[in-house]
């Protein structure tokens, strides 16, 4: 209990901006998951190629602004991961990955 | 040599020797990709997507005046973002309600 009042107290805690920007950007996480299953076609090359150089520029920029902020860090961190594994669904079906069917052909 | 203001710009707390410059610098491209997005078709925009860009920009409109060191760079493209993918939002509401009027209107005949 007091380890919880200390966080909700906390210069990075539920009542300062420092929290709730880092929360919000976790929207971009669940928007990415929701997005896994959608069809290749749907993905925008543009925007997911932005997002992950984005986070990987954030994961640094949450790292070194005062107060650090390891939520944001750890959002970026998942948003670099989701965004990636999103552009490579995109490029596999723009054609730029070698589809795996013709690796198991040629054996 | 150099001109002092420029000197004290370049080595600003925020300025671009520093992440604070270039990762707000970068988000500039997140936004300019959501404007090129404007000539995709409504049909391929994401609704989650655009969601969490319109209100993560104005969350982080506020959170970048209370950081330190403050960062107007990170405020205004912050705020570029939302509007942008409120406008990506509006088209594609627009375009979901019209196909569903065509739609019913279809019905109706």
């Amino acid at each position: 209990m007091a380890s919880f009042r200390a966080f909700l107290n906390s210069p990075v805690g539920p009542k300062t901006t420092h929290f709730w920007g880092p929360v919000a950007n976790w929207g971009f996480v669940a928007a990415g998951l929701a997005d896994m299953n959608k069809p290749p076609e749907m993905i925008s090359g543009n925007m997911t190629a932005a997002m992950c150089v984005y986070s990987a520029l954030f994961m640094r920029f949450a790292w070194m602004v005062q107060p650090r902020n390891y939520l944001l860090l750890a959002c970026h961190v998942s948003n670099e991961t989701v965004q990636l594994y999103q552009l490579s669904r995109w490029a596999r079906g723009q054609g730029y990955l070698a589809p795996k069917k013709d690796e198991a052909a040629t054996e | 040599m150099a001109n002092p203001k420029l000197q004290a710009l370049w080595n600003h707390p925020a300025g671009p020797k520093t992440i604070h410059f270039w990762a707000p610098t970068f988000k500039w491209g997140l936004t300019i990709a959501n404007i090129l997005d404007s000539a995709k078709p409504p049909e391929k925009l994401s609704y989650p997507q655009q969601s969490a860009l319109a209100s993560t920009g104005l969350i982080w409109a506020r959170y970048s005046a209370v950081i330190t060191p403050k960062n107007w760079n990170l405020l205004s493209v912050s705020f570029a973002m939302s509007v942008t993918a409120m406008y990506q939002l509006s088209r594609k509401i627009q375009h979901d309600l019209s196909t569903k009027n065509q739609e019913v209107a279809i019905e109706e005949e």
